[in-house]
């Protein structure tokens, strides 16, 4: 065979199986299925004050701003985590975010975050994002990608203030943010 | 979870080609397979939720597709082009980039890029009507004013993490140069980089490019970058009709451009360290500026340094400072074969340095977003020299220095029912030239954040530089002192409807005024170029936009723009300011997600030329193939530009005896970058 069609032959042969790999690719599961996953295993990690009094015997997880997880929080429906049954409340101008036992602040929300902290202080709610610069801001949880897969940082200050103890386990897993330490 | 597999050796001696066919084979084989099992992938019917959350880290996702930012309740026209765009299309410069963007179009002379914005697109302006800010630091220099936008840009566009281009007057915020308005170009973190990247590129005309950068992150959130790039192009032989009567009209070896650019960037708690410096040379083969064709010395070099010193931090609970100190130098030379027997070569020169302040208060009150801030910058050198070569003769030595002072409030108010009243003022004090003020005022109803209705008025100005005021070369230049600031006036109405995440349509429609306009004009009465406050410019003009994102991964960004600008007294629609401005950029994953491509698009309609005539209009087609995983950590990308090698001419500035500019036809590139 001359090196023309050896050239050919490799070039077909990289061709088919690099179609092929792709072809049996399962659909991956979306950046908010997984995220979903983690807030549920996030809260097995954070020990919340037994003293907390909480209306619902639930653990209430409100979503507040443009809810991007579509259908995604669903999978939670009729789960329980640490004994409690997850209870998904989209926040209106009604809902006491005192009341939530986690509270996440969509992207929509960048503008009004101070305010919403603000509105929690003295709660023991934990605050999950998925927002750059929130953890910074003071968010406790916080989301980020990396190589498209979902990575978590933790502002350990702003969980320390609301009481919320969050297991060294999950801190050895997330990357650490000071209060003060993240540049605008 | 990366898994690791040694390979033996094979032994390559005396081997059959069938046999090392089939290692080949096997190797594609096992390169493919090892490509399809990283990483663990459970399926998507699996019940994530009972995943322990190690496992759940090493899942890739597929993200959905969302535009990366939020401007509706931005109180301008906002445009972001982000490094994934940069990287789909190829981008090389800066030009590049905005010449994508709703409205702009960019003109190059063979020496510099210049920015059309909004149909004003002024001949021998080295975009001085624009401000230029890298990370908040502002580039334009105290001498020219120029915004860099072509190879002369100090930062490598591979270092930009988003650039974002807002329309409209923003003096009230930022103080001169802001007068069409402002591109903000933010670079990247060290942890973005998280670790070493090389890249190289290789492109058409004897051109290649390498970059060696280093991020990282540290445990205690400080973060380090630090870049170098060099770039060489050995450019083209090229024709001009013009100068037939010497060499044929080619001027050989005199396309040349390279540049070398360095910069850092460090960051700790609230403090950030930026840092940059550049410096490019480029051979000028046009014969502007009365110099003799096709001689080998006509060079012009460029250089710029600085260093910026940000500080962000919390002031109680509603209140945030923000404060930065900053050190700027810049320095050119340029080589002028002079015509005349015998060629004198004319050395002409100019070095700018400065320093400056600037602190400002942003509070988020209950109702009110209020930004306050001071600025200082004092221009210690702004020295502009011409002398001869051999035999030596001393023709100018301006030296300058000037001081500008800013203060300036802004506030904006929630009226409720998503209305929001956006208000500024700011008070500029110039040693030179006197004070400005300008305001800005935006009406903004933001209706659930799908619908958006802007109404915004603004005015901004720019002080005349030190180029402008003081510049004289015999024979081909003349200063004039007396020339006043230029300021423009604008009324814009924006609509933006984003009914779904990952979909938005834009409208704009605008009328600008330009009085006291400063234009280089050639005086009839001793045809010398001069700087001139030639009366009124009304600019008027309309928008539409859309972009799509599908969670496949294309995404489409389409765009027109008609607009109209007349000198007032005369009526005469200005040079270099077409009529229409069409881009459509449109991007897919091809086989799989293995390949993406990026088409762009972009219609530039006839333009009015300094001698009368017109440069026709020209439909331009750039198309790049991105690989983002050849390997791991490797990135390779192919870039066509000008695909069907389409032959088209940029006006020419007074400058050149060329009425027309011809640009470059069907050229290519190949980069491939490599992260360890």
């Amino acid at each position: 065979m001359n090196k023309f069609g050896k050239t050919i032959l490799i070039l077909l042969c990289v061709i088919f199986t690099a179609g092929r790999s792709i072809s049996i690719h399962a659909a991956p599961p979306t950046e908010y299925e997984v995220k979903t996953a983690f807030i549920n295993s996030i809260t097995k990690y954070v020990e919340w004050p037994s003293a907390a009094a909480y209306a619902a015997s639930t653990m209430r997880l409100c979503v507040i701003g443009h809810n991007s997880f579509g259908k995604a929080l669903d999978t939670l429906r009729n789960k329980k985590v640490s004994g409690l049954v997850w209870e998904i409340v989209p926040v209106g101008s009604e809902t006491n975010l005192k009341e939530c036992r986690v509270l996440f602040i969509a992207v929509s929300e960048s503008g009004n975050i101070r305010q919403i902290l603000d509105g929690i202080e003295g709660s023991t709610v934990l605050t999950i994002g998925d927002t750059e610069g929130y953890a910074e801001q003071g968010v406790m949880v916080n989301f980020y990608l990396e190589d498209n897969m979902v990575r978590i940082e933790i502002n350990i200050d702003a969980a320390r203030r609301a009481g919320l103890n969050i297991s060294s386990q999950l801190l050895k897993l997330a990357r650490i943010v000071n209060q003060h330490g993240g540049v605008q | 979870m990366v898994r690791r597999f040694k390979l033996k050796e094979p032994h390559i001696t005396e081997e059959p080609a069938l046999m090392r066919m089939i290692i080949c084979i096997a190797l594609t084989l096992a390169l493919a397979r090892l490509a399809a099992a990283e990483p663990n992938e459970p399926s998507a019917q699996a019940d994530l939720t009972q995943l322990p959350i190690e496992e759940l880290m090493n899942i890739k996702v597929s993200t959905a597709s969302k535009f990366p930012q939020k401007t509706m309740e931005a109180p301008s026209s906002v445009t972001i082009i982000t490094a994934a765009n940069i990287k789909t299309y190829g981008y090389r410069t800066l030009a590049d980039i905005v010449r994508s963007v709703r409205g702009m179009s960019v003109t190059y002379d063979r020496n510099y890029d210049y920015l059309g914005t909004r149909g004003l697109g002024r001949t021998g302006d080295y975009n001085s009507r624009m401000l230029l800010l890298v990370d908040g630091y502002r580039l334009n220099d105290p001498i020219y004013d120029t915004a860099a936008i072509g190879t002369e840009f100090p930062v490598d566009v591979d270092l930009i993490d988003k650039v974002e281009i807002v329309r409209g007057p923003g003096s009230s915020i930022y103080g001169s140069n802001a007068v069409l308005g402002v591109i903000n170009v933010i670079t990247k973190h060290g942890k973005n980089f998280n670790g070493t990247e090389a890249s190289g590129e290789l492109a058409s005309f004897g051109t290649d490019k390498e970059r060696l950068s280093y991020g990282h992150q540290y445990e205690n959130g400080a973060g380090l970058l630090l870049s170098a790039s060099r770039y060489r192009s050995l450019g083209q032989d090229l024709y001009f009709p013009e100068f037939n009567a010497i060499n044929n009209g080619i001027a050989h070896n005199l396309d040349s451009d390279r540049y070398r650019n360095f910069f850092g960037k460090l960051n700790v708690a609230g403090f950030t360290l930026t840092s940059g410096y550049s410096n490019r040379g480029k051979a000028v083969p046009t014969a502007s500026f009365g110099t003799v064709f096709n001689d080998p010395n006509f060079l012009v070099s460029d250089g710029a340094s600085f260093m910026n010193l940000d500080y962000y931090g919390e002031v109680g609970q509603r209140w945030d400072v923000s404060a930065n100190l900053f050190q700027g130098r810049y320095f050119y030379d340029g080589i002028y074969p002079n015509t005349g027997a015998p060629v004198t070569l004319n050395h002409d020169q100019s070095r700018g340095a400065w320093w400056g302040t600037e602190a400002k208060l942003i509070g988020r009150l209950e109702k009110h977003r209020v930004v306050a801030g001071v600025e200082y910058q004092n221009n210690y050198r702004q020295d502009q020299s011409n002398f001869n070569v051999a035999p030596y003769a001393l023709l100018l030595d301006d030296r300058r220095s000037s001081k500008r002072e800013g203060v300036y409030a802004q506030d904006e108010i929630t009226l409720g029912n998503g209305l929001l009243l956006n208000a500024g003022l700011r008070y500029d004090q110039y040693s030179i030239v006197g004070s400005a003020t300008n305001p800005r005022l935006g009406l903004i109803w933001n209706i659930a954040d799908v619908t958006a209705f802007k109404l915004l008025y603004g005015t901004a100005f720019r002080a005349p530089n030190v180029y402008e005021l003081y510049y004289t070369s015999p024979g081909t230049q003349k200063a004039n002192p007396d020339l006043r600031p230029e300021k423009i006036t604008s009324y814009e109405f924006v609509i933006e409807h984003q009914p779904w995440q990952n979909f938005r349509i834009t409208a704009d429609a605008y009328d600008n005024t330009i009085n006291d306009n400063i234009n280089q004009i050639t005086d009839p009465a001793d045809n010398l170029l001069v700087f001139v406050n030639s009366g009124k410019v009304v600019a008027r003009g309309v928008e539409v936009g859309a972009e799509r994102l599908w969670d496949s991964g294309a995404q489409l960004r389409t765009n027109y723009a008609g607009q109209i600008s007349r000198d007032v007294s005369s009526g005469v629609e200005l040079i270099n300011s077409p009529r229409h401005l069409a881009k459509l950029n449109a991007s897919m994953p091809v086989l799989g997600n293995a390949l993406r491509t990026g088409l762009e698009l972009q219609y530039t309609s006839r333009r009015k030329t300094l001698a009368g005539a017109f440069a026709a209009g020209h439909l331009l087609t750039n198309l790049t193939l991105l690989s983002e995983k050849i390997a791991k950590g490797m990135e390779l990308s192919a870039s066509v530009y000008n695909l069907f090698d389409k032959r088209y001419a940029d006006p020419g500035g007074p400058e050149h005896v060329q009425d027309l500019i011809w640009q470059d036809g069907r050229s290519c590139r190949l980069k491939l970058s490599y992260r360890f």
